[in-house]
């Protein structure tokens, strides 16, 4: 386990922002954590961070009791690295930046300056080696802020609502980021959102925090797979008795067994039952829910796997479905995407 | 009117003929003044930096024993230090007394506070995201202190600005621990009160002017490398 808590809790003036009795955080897996505003998620992310001390409780970090307040709490924060909702950087030059925690580290300049330039690379930002960082848009200081972060090479990554502020292209850069540093480098990833959507699509498992209390659940749209079929182009997976997808035999991993992840957003409704899909597959369920989040409508089939989609609310309206009646939706190839099941990444 | 005119005039034709002993009371001032403001600098900044950042008991009385050590009259610190460094004193075998040594340290004593204070007012005013920012990218007590240092620069050069305004104007210190000796202690501001005891205006005003366009330069300088500084990171 990354993280165990046990009756934590913490008091701001005098008001109970967190209070929870036992919780556990597993390594190597992406966490979103949602609730509304002043539900204590930047309260917990510090925490967790060790940038805060909770009230009361104890925490243990990869099988450790944290001591708060002994000297052991630097060699901790040292592991873990919180990224800001709006990050601030430090005056000087994004490589100043994006050194500094490998300075003080006391990493040799040489080795110094290498890891600094793979971090921008990965956040697609080493033309701004010299840059002033100053200068910088809200998108790139993100980015930057990230790079400065992964330059450490951390256990955990913590993010306080990383797309936050930032315009659209600059948030699927981030998010492809998260994933890609998870996926290369088995980073834990805990990152707090308003966005349903979005950034849901990203996590493993979705934690809700509200009132102080925290819950957790699968994220939409996660599944175990089984390769039944290789072929030399498309591969046939199941995800349980009655669903089976072909998808590219390239984006299939080698081992027979791994994860699935459907991106809720790529899902479209087919014109008709039956229809064929030449690249993806055609699945039917019954319409098990609708509702409407933020002017789009969420809708939960049952078509033996739970499927999330999210429609327009043009779509919505020029489809009129309703709860309990038949559809087919398409899934489109590029919304699939597969994870190894190896040991450190494994649904439960 | 006509006087300070003409005490100007010759205060101009004195500083141009680089008179020696105008040079060595300029010298004095400087160099005491620079030294007590480096020492109060080198205690008060992190003395500040510190204070800004802890949180413990009583921490509010320590700040209201700063703020009121602002308003303390030199006269007050001549006094005591006096008490400390006359023959009869403590450290009266020092021999420090009327020496430009024993005006470092009222001066010191004058400006620790002011040091402090204003490092304080400009340590809390720095968003506390550069704090946390270093504390998770791994920084130890001290890196943390320096990086908050660096952010927080301007205000702390201004602090020690003010810190060298204050005592290179300051009399009080400079006349009784100074002694005002002719050749030794004699700084511009006590030489210019006994220039005015004597009804010599003329060296009194060319000290004034003198004091002013110091004050002036390091003003500028600050102003200077803060414009530049600011210009570079926009």
């Amino acid at each position: 386990m990354l993280y165990e808590m046990t009756g934590l809790e913490k008091i701001l003036g005098g008001r109970k922002i967190l209070d929870i009795s036992r919780f556990t955080i597993r390594s190597g897996r992406i966490y979103s954590l949602t609730g509304p505003n002043g539900a204590g998620k930047t309260t917990l992310l510090k925490i967790l961070a060790f940038l805060d001390r909770p009230s009361a409780g104890e925490i243990r970090f990869c099988g450790n009791p944290v001591l708060q307040g002994k000297s052991d709490m630097l060699n901790l924060r040292r592991q873990v690295v919180m990224v800001d909702q709006s990050p601030l950087l430090f005056t000087g030059t994004v490589t100043d930046n994006v050194e500094f925690g490998l300075k003080m580290r006391k990493i040799p300049a040489a080795e110094r300056r290498k890891m600094t330039i793979d971090a921008l690379e990965q956040v697609g930002m080493e033309h701004f080696v010299r840059a002033e960082a100053h200068r910088l848009s809200g998108g790139e200081t993100k980015r930057v802020a990230l790079a400065r972060a992964l330059a450490i090479r951390p256990k955990v990554l913590l993010c306080d609502e990383p797309t936050a502020n930032v315009d659209s292209e600059n948030q699927k850069i981030i998010l492809d980021i998260l994933a890609d540093i998870n996926r290369q480098e088995k980073t834990s990833i805990i990152f707090s959102t308003h966005y349903q959507s979005l950034e849901q699509q990203l996590a493993h498992f979705c934690l809700h925090l509200e009132h102080g209390h925290i819950s957790e659940h699968q994220a939409a749209n996660v599944y175990h797979a089984e390769l039944i079929e290789r072929g030399h182009h498309r591969s046939s997976c199941r995800l349980s008795e009655e669903v089976t997808l072909t998808l590219p035999t390239r984006v299939v991993p080698a081992e027979p067994l791994f994860n699935l992840r459907i991106d809720q957003e790529k899902i479209r409704l087919a014109d008709i039952i039956g229809e064929r899909e030449t690249e993806g597959s055609l699945i039917e369920g019954r319409v098990a829910r609708i509702r409407e989040e933020n002017g789009r409508i969420e809708v939960k089939l049952d078509a033996g796997i739970i499927l999330d989609l999210m429609l327009s609310r043009r779509m919505y309206e020029d489809r009129s479905i309703r709860v309990g009646e038949v559809v087919a939706v398409v899934i489109p190839d590029d919304a699939v995407h597969c994870v190894p099941n190896n040991g450190d990444f494994r649904l439960d | 009117m006509e006087l300070l005119r003409d005490s100007l005039l010759s205060a101009v034709v004195l500083l141009m003929q680089l008179d020696p002993e105008l040079l060595f009371i300029i010298w004095v001032s400087v160099k005491v003044s620079a030294l007590s403001t480096l020492i109060a600098s080198i205690i008060g900044i992190p003395a500040g930096l510190l204070l800004a950042q802890a949180v413990f008991p009583g921490k509010r009385i320590v700040l209201t024993c700063l703020n009121t050590l602002l308003a303390l009259p030199t006269v007050v610190i001549g006094l005591v230090v006096y008490a400390f460094i006359s023959r009869r004193g403590t450290f009266g075998s020092f021999g420090l007394l009327y020496t430009q040594e024993a005006i470092i340290i009222g001066q010191i004593i004058l400006v620790v506070p002011l040091v402090t204070s204003l490092t304080i007012a400009a340590v809390s005013k720095l968003d506390e995201r550069y704090r946390l920012s270093a504390m998770t990218l791994g920084a130890d007590r001290v890196q943390t202190a320096l990086v908050i240092f660096k952010e927080a620069r301007f205000g702390i050069v201004a602090a020690v600005v003010a810190a060298f305004g204050r005592v290179i104007a300051e009399v009080g210190i400079g006349m009784m621990l100074g002694g005002n000796a002719k050749g030794f202690t004699r700084t511009m501001t006590t030489a210019m009160a006994l220039e005015y005891d004597k009804g010599e205006y003329v060296l009194a005003v060319a000290l004034g002017v003198v004091l002013m366009s110091i004050a002036f330069g390091v003003n500028m300088l600050f102003h200077f490398f803060q414009g530049r500084t600011r210009t570079d990171a926009l």
